[in-house]
């Protein structure tokens, strides 16, 4: 484990998705289309980070703090629209995703987005409240991103090396920024009973749209004739590592709500910064950026 | 008390009933009961990097290739518009798209060989091949074909590309002239379709223009410009000498629409300007080596940003006034109208007002 610092920076990666297939784990649907719900719920959720974060600036009076925050902003901009050009692929292999993505579209831009509340007090409760909610949405993001860095099952099943990297880079940036979330809401409220709260709510939240977008795919993918999914398939998943296991994910919510919790104390930033060194997209990203500007 | 075997059938009669209601709510709204946002945001990324084949690359005139790429199900695009290709090593280079925007199989491209350039075009022309695979991203559009009751286009050289898609598509009906310069008649790609194109060049008074220095000296801008239509779009495309001309001579009554090839610089770079914050009522400098962003953040440190290169889309601010040179990599041809990343994007003039 490791909590040495980094400062945080955007890298512009891009990947080409003509070649990954429907099922990009082989022979294993339920697997492929509940990491897939991921395509659903980013785009339009790291999106809403970006559109909340922007306006939680003006209250951080910390200069590293400061820098870490922009930094994040930039690397979850990315992470929203990498996601995002999974998600024509999946329409142009018969699999629609618009139905759902249009609803999460309505709970992160309208349900979430700011409301016409009084300036002063009320508006900023709703901006702690959210701050919060992201706090704890990380907790997840980083246990996920902890989780697939170490999901070596998945290279044995021979899972498509775009979209490992894809997860792996993204999940390689959410260990490296595990901190910056949790900080800002330390940073401007740090209450414990707006921690557990906002908790709750985030757990069932992702828990309900993760159950129903696996269901969606699982239904609506044209090469199943009874595509169901049910509680079972991923707890078996999970026992077998091609999914988190039913277990780890129990055992990350008291963590959280321990009074002594700090991000730091999970995933590895070594590992996380090592992956990054060596992703296929990361180097592609700093390559390009280095060549533009020796061309300038 | 034990329940009656009665309550429980019911009970379980109305479980089934709902698990039904249920069943068939969800299949028809995924997320039920929450309802869709209209129009929805995801599913339509801004810059979908697509990997295309080379299926043709051809010689069309002294210096002059042209490359087709071919894909299924391409995004379509309006004349005027280019498309960045990323090249085997790395480097980033846009070039106007000549082929048919019907077409959503294939794009085509045409590119000059710059003996002294930065190495971009030497690549495209040595080692992109048939057969090989590359990487592009667009279309954009910056050179949109607007309504006009006339037209009139210069192009010098390779810079016919994005006006030669624009000829096609203007009805038979419209007024149009053209006026295509170039070093020598062997160097100027797309001659013989553009003749083709205005078969009574003579007899309709010049609708085409081909000048080519070797035979006729200088184009005769003046000429050309001349008794020009009120209201009529100036469109040009080709060196900077040409295009600086045309500036000075346009008519009075007449629009310039200008598609420079230069390089897009990053950062920093060219002259100064004004920016006036409407919301906070102060007006700032911008001058060369500045961007917007870092005077903007002087003076309101809370101004976000992250990437400061033009494509995370923080800094994103709404423009009120003044004209918008687009450096980034992101904004969609209609957000560009009325808002630009202050990270990279500068002023086409000499002043912007920014909502802030």
């Amino acid at each position: 484990m490791s909590n040495k610092h980094v400062p945080l920076k955007a890298r512009k990666v891009s990947f080409a998705w003509e070649d990954t297939p429907l099922h990009w784990v082989p022979g294993d649907p339920f697997t492929t289309h509940t990491i897939n719900v991921l395509h659903l719920l980013l785009p339009a959720g790291e999106r809403w980070f970006v559109h909340v974060y922007k306006q939680v600036l003006p209250y951080i009076r910390d200069e590293r703090l400061r820098e870490d925050v922009i930094g994040f902003i930039g690397q979850e901009a990315m992470h929203s629209q990498a996601h995002d050009e999974v998600l024509p692929h999946l329409k142009d292999q018969g699999l629609d995703p618009t139905p759902y993505t249009a609803q999460v579209d309505w709970l992160f831009e309208k349900l979430l987005g700011d409301r016409t509340l009084p300036p002063g007090r009320p508006r900023r409760w709703w901006l702690m409240e959210r701050v919060a909610l992201i706090a704890a949405i990380e907790h997840y993001t980083a246990f996920l991103g902890d989780w697939v860095l170490n999901a070596d099952a998945l290279d044995r099943r021979g899972a498509d090396p775009t979209m490992l990297d894809l997860l792996r880079w993204h999940g390689a940036e959410e260990v490296e920024h595990r901190s910056v979330a949790f900080e800002v809401f330390l940073h401007v409220d740090g209450g414990y009973a707006r921690r557990a709260r906002t908790w709750a709510t985030a757990f069932a939240a992702l828990v309900f749209l993760w159950q129903r977008g696996t269901r969606y795919f699982m239904e609506n993918d044209p090469t199943l004739i009874d595509g169901r999914a049910t509680f079972r398939d991923f707890h078996r998943r999970g026992r077998r590592g091609l999914l988190p296991s039913t277990g780890a994910v129990a055992r990350s919510v008291p963590r959280y709500l321990s009074r002594g919790y700090h991000p730091s104390q999970e995933g590895s930033t070594e590992q996380a910064v090592a992956y990054l060194a060596a992703s296929p997209a990361a180097v592609a990203a700093v390559a390009t950026e280095k060549s533009q500007e020796g061309a300038v | 008390m034990k329940p009656k075997p009665m309550t429980l059938v019911l009970a379980a009669g109305a479980a089934l009933v709902v698990r039904r209601a249920l069943r068939r709510r969800i299949q028809a709204s995924p997320l039920w009961p929450m309802p869709a946002l209209d129009p929805s945001v995801s599913g339509r990324p801004r810059s979908r990097a697509l990997t295309l084949l080379v299926t043709a690359h051809e010689r069309i005139a002294d210096g002059v290739v042209r490359i087709r790429l071919e894909g299924h199900d391409l995004p379509r695009w309006e004349p005027g518009a280019h498309l960045d290709l990323v090249l085997p090593s790395g480097l980033v280079r846009q070039y106007s798209l000549c082929g048919d925007p019907e077409d959503t199989s294939s794009y085509t491209v045409a590119t000059r060989l710059v003996e002294d350039g930065r190495g971009g075009s030497r690549e495209v022309h040595e080692q992109v091949q048939e057969g090989v695979e590359l990487e592009v991203r667009g279309p954009r559009n910056r050179f949109p074909l607007v309504e006009a009751p006339a037209y009139a286009f210069v192009a010098g050289g390779i810079g016919i590309t994005p006006v030669l898609p624009m000829l096609r598509a203007l009805p038979e009906s419209t007024e149009w002239r053209l006026l295509y310069g170039g070093r020598t008649r062997a160097s100027m790609p797309f001659l013989e379709e553009i003749e083709k194109l205005a078969p009574d060049r003579e007899r309709s008074g010049g609708r085409v223009t081909v000048v080519a220095e070797d035979e006729d000296g200088h184009p005769g801008l003046d000429a050309f410009l001349a008794d020009l239509p009120e209201g009529t779009a100036v469109y040009c495309c080709g060196p900077e000498g040409l295009m600086a001309a045309v500036e000075e001579r346009l008519p009075a009554g007449t629009a310039l629409h200008l598609e420079r090839f230069a390089p897009r610089t990053t950062a920093g770079g060219d002259g100064e300007f004004e920016v006036e914050l409407h919301r906070s009522g102060r007006t700032l400098t911008v001058d060369g080596d500045t961007s917007v962003l870092a005077a903007v953040r002087a003076e309101l440190p809370n101004t976000p940003y992250s990437c400061e290169q033009g494509w995370c889309g923080t800094c994103q601010q709404k423009v009120l006034e003044g004209e918008i040179d687009h450096r980034d990599e992101l904004l969609t041809d209609s957000e560009r109208g009325d808002s630009m990343l202050i990270c990279v994007s500068r002023a086409r003039g000499t002043r912007l007002v920014l909502d802030i």
